[in-house]
């Protein structure tokens, strides 16, 4: 097994692997077990600010399916922890006391400057390595915080701020992608001291709509909300978060990356984008805390094989592989090749390309094959999403050298 | 007291109960590992032209009526072929998802269609305009009733002749009630009655030419599918006891309100079934749900060459059947009236699916017996002689079947049609149903001219 140790701002995580604030970090009981099962560290349940009492709506949970696929993504309204701080205060002493290796970073959430003050240091008393701001929980009932928060650059800012100036700890400042570049709140961010920047929070989102009574889910008797949205369906916005925080070089904070997270091969992908920890909820929502061997295994072995000696080594290692589109080299072009020894004859690929593609397949109908036309193709390469012949796929791109790109003729209409 | 219309508590449901359908989940599960293929392949596999291809693509985007639409437009018997098809050999046979991992269990999600759409109470069928013009019907099997339906979709005035009780001929008398039971054929039978075909059941033509005769009465057309009614017995020493049954005698008792009776005459007793397709496995298994201790199936073909559906097969075998391939009995002993056992021997057929006598070669020294207390013949059965009689001008081939019009199924007297096994010999429901549609169809051309 490989060391999957990470050290991020002088605190040592036993691997990458985290709980995110949320449903499953919600009591040192439900931590602790998580420790257990492997993962590394926890960001504790956001815990907002005791001016305002929380009770959270129900039911508060609703899964977006897709087709046969359960849990696609989740939608939740849940506010910020309904417990007593008292009760969060002991739990973080416990976890601190009981798993002295395994980090604990508390989410927090001020309802005003004063609360911020106060959160950050009675957890920093009770032994937190880390805070973890919120400033981007898409759904809050209370007025000035979450998103609103993070949507509001300069708040950012004074919020970090204050913070900075009253605790010792790192801070990570937990951003929201409910914004048009999220460079510029992580930058106001850095401005007043954060130590790091976690991406992303919950989405803004709806995923149904009750066809039959009209009302958004999940349904709060008859109500419903725009409102926070996590999952596998969010992980390609949330990975799009991290490479543009990680390849803003003004900014140079560590990341930690949040947002559809359920195999390691997804993890891999965070740290290559340029995150050093990764968090995640719908993955345990959905598989449980005996997630963690597979991530630690994984990693473990997928280190094994690139030959990397520490986490650190992958972190931002495809960094430098984005471009802009104009960078890329148009000279170059090629064509779908298909292996049609292994076709089976169901025509699929046929189907895509003469009604989404550049119908530059035919059909042969007494074979039940596939005729391409490698001059006509422009290699969209949809045939090869839809032809069920996968491991290795039946349809592949390859270059091929001096081709020139082929316009379709005018329309006969 | 009964109540009128209180449903008799059978002891049926105890013994049998038809495969446990999909959930929706279940069925939305099985649609999407459909390749969803171009021109697909399933769909030329229907000989009711069901289209498969086309309603899992509908299941798949969630048009679940639109679906159920598909099924019952084509196929107005559509849960009950779902139900009772040999899908292997059709829809399924060249499904190509078999070339990733196994076939789509087509059958099923038709069936779960159809019951769906049942269970919303979404009626898909449009009927067209009354054409006060009269069509006779001649037995309720799976040809007469979709023939029926079809007729009745374009305002035709249908009625169907029922020597029977109730309707469904084969499909209530003919298959067991592990596979097909008495609620879902009623459900099935009561959207043909939904189009307004009128029925006269417990009708049984007598005199010579009565069929014929109809058109005389106001009827413009016929449709014959009585079916083949005559069981057949192999002519042996023994096979006259009252304890030998033809299958047909044997699924009768089973389907009508007998079964308490029978499950009590075979309860731990040994029953040898003569025959190798797939009504002799049906009947087997039902001796075995009815807790009959052992069950011979004893027939001429081969292991390898048994005609009986795999899935009946192996029925049959996961309920502890012993089959007993290339054998033939040659006795059927008996004691005080009463059958106590079969005797026979190993054969050898010369050439495959040829039991004429000359062809079966016995295996010297392979003589066995067994001890039995039924004998249930299960290898086929004919038209009934009757029916010659009662359609004196319709020509008969030499096998006693109606000889037809391949194409249009017209017989040799114009305006009387003919479809289902009365034509085709044994064969299957759905091949049935096709019969129904064609014959509609031809109907509705001759009508027109």
């Amino acid at each position: 097994m490989k060391d999957l140790s990470i050290t991020v701002c002088g605190v040592k995580f036993p691997n990458p692997f985290l709980l995110s604030s949320s449903v499953v970090s919600n009591t040192a009981e439900m931590v602790a077990r998580a420790f257990d099962a492997g993962f590394g560290g926890v960001s504790f349940k956001g815990i907002g600010g005791p001016s305002v009492e929380i009770i959270n709506p129900a039911p508060r949970m609703h899964s977006y399916n897709l087709g046969s696929k359960k849990l696609v993504g989740l939608q939740n309204v849940e506010q910020t922890t309904d417990r007593p701080l008292e009760d969060n205060i002991q739990d973080v002493k416990w976890l601190k006391k009981h798993y002295p290796n395994n980090p604990v970073m508390v989410n927090i959430m001020g309802f005003n400057k004063e609360e911020w003050k106060y959160l950050a240091q009675v957890f920093e008393d009770a032994g937190a390595d880390m805070l973890e701001l919120n400033f981007s929980c898409p759904h809050m009932s209370v007025e000035g915080s979450g998103m609103k928060v993070g949507q509001a650059f300069k708040l950012v800012g004074d919020f970090t701020d204050i913070v900075k100036r009253n605790v010792k700890i790192p801070v990570f400042a937990k951003l929201t992608s409910n914004v048009t570049d999220i460079t510029e709140p992580a930058m106001y961010a850095k401005e007043a001291g954060a130590d790091g920047i976690t991406a992303v929070n919950t989405v803004r989102a709806i995923t149904n709509i009750d066809i039959n009574n009209f009302v958004p889910c999940p349904n709060i008797f008859g109500k419903g909300a725009l409102s926070g949205y996590s999952g596998p369906g969010i992980k390609p916005i949330a990975l799009k978060c991290i490479v543009e925080l990680a390849k803003k070089e003004e900014l140079g904070l560590p990341l930690a990356g949040c947002g559809g997270i359920e195999t390691w091969v997804d993890a891999v992908e965070f740290l290559l984008g340029g995150a050093s920890l990764v968090q995640m909820t719908t993955s345990i929502v959905k598989y449980g805390h005996r997630l963690a061997e597979d991530l630690v295994e994984g990693l473990s072995f997928y280190m094994e094989d690139k030959g990397f000696n520490k986490v650190e080594d992958i972190v931002g290692k495809a960094l430098p592989n984005f471009y802009e589109t104009k960078d890329f080299d148009l000279s170059r072009q090629g064509a779908a090749q298909f292996d049609l020894d292994r076709c089976i004859g169901c025509g699929v690929c046929y189907i895509a390309c003469q009604d989404a593609g550049g119908q530059c397949i035919e059909w042969d109908s007494k074979k039940r094959r596939p005729i391409p036309d490698e001059e006509k193709c422009y290699s969209c390469m949809i045939c090869s999403f839809v032809c069920p012949i996968d491991n290795p796929p039946l349809i592949t791109f390859k270059e091929i050298k001096g081709k020139k790109i082929y316009t379709p003729p005018p329309s006969k209409l | 007291m009964k109540q009128e219309g209180e449903k008799v508590e059978s002891k049926k449901d105890e013994y049998f109960q038809i495969e446990k359908p999909y959930t929706l989940s279940q069925a939305i599960v099985e649609a999407d590992r459909c390749l969803l293929c171009y021109d697909p392949l399933c769909s030329q596999g229907c000989p009711a032209e069901v289209e498969p291809g086309r309603f899992i693509k509908k299941l798949r985007l969630r048009n679940l009526k639109g679906a159920f639409k598909v099924i019952k437009e084509n196929n107005i018997l559509g849960g009950i072929c779902g139900l009772v098809c040999p899908v292997d050999k059709l829809c399924e046979e060249k499904c190509l998802a078999s070339g990733i991992d196994r076939v789509i269990n087509i059958g099923k999600l038709q069936r779960f269609l159809v019951e769906y759409g049942w269970d919303i109470g979404f009626n898909p069928i449009n009927k067209e305009k009354d054409k006060n013009v009269d069509v006779a019907v001649i037995g309720s099997g799976p040809a007469g009733l979709t023939c029926a339906a079809e007729l009745a979709k374009k305002g035709y005035n249908v009625t169907i002749f029922e020597k029977n009780e109730k309707l469904g001929g084969i499909l209530r008398y003919g298959i067991p009630p592990f596979k097909l039971n008495d609620d879902f054929l009623d459900r099935e039978i009561e959207d043909v009655l939904n189009l307004g075909v009128k029925v006269k059941t417990n009708y049984e033509f007598k005199d010579k030419g009565s069929i014929e005769n109809l058109l005389k009465d106001s009827f413009k057309a016929i449709f014959v599918s009585a079916g083949l009614t005559n069981a057949y017995r192999l002519k042996i020493p023994g096979s006259d006891s009252k304890d030998v049954l033809t299958y047909q005698d044997f699924l009768w008792q089973i389907n009508s309100d007998k079964v308490d009776e029978i499950a009590n005459k075979i309860k731990n007793k040994n029953v040898a079934i003569i025959g190798g397709g797939s009504v002799a496995m049906d009947v087997a298994t039902t001796c075995k749900l009815l807790n009959a201790n052992n069950v011979y199936c004893i027939s001429l073909e081969s292991m390898e060459d048994l005609p009986a559906d795999k899935a009946d097969l192996h029925k049959a075998i996961d309920h502890y059947v012993i089959i007993k391939p290339q054998s033939q009995i040659k006795e059927i002993t008996t004691k005080d009236g009463k059958v106590i056992g079969v005797k026979g021997n190993e054969v050898k057929l010369l050439k495959k699916g040829d039991f004429s006598p000359s062809n079966i070669k016995d295996i010297p020294n392979s003589e066995f017996s067994f001890n039995v207390d039924f004998v249930i013949f299960a290898i086929g059965s004919g038209v009934d002689p009757k029916i010659k009689e009662l359609l004196p001008s319709v020509t008969f081939d030499d096998k006693g079947y109606i000889k037809v019009d391949k194409e249009s199924l017209e017989t040799s007297v114009k305006g009387i049609f003919a479809g289902g096994e009365i034509v085709s010999g044994p064969s299957l429901a759905v091949n049935a149903v096709r019969d129904g549609k064609r014959g509609a169809k031809s109907i509705i051309n001759y009508l027109n001219k």
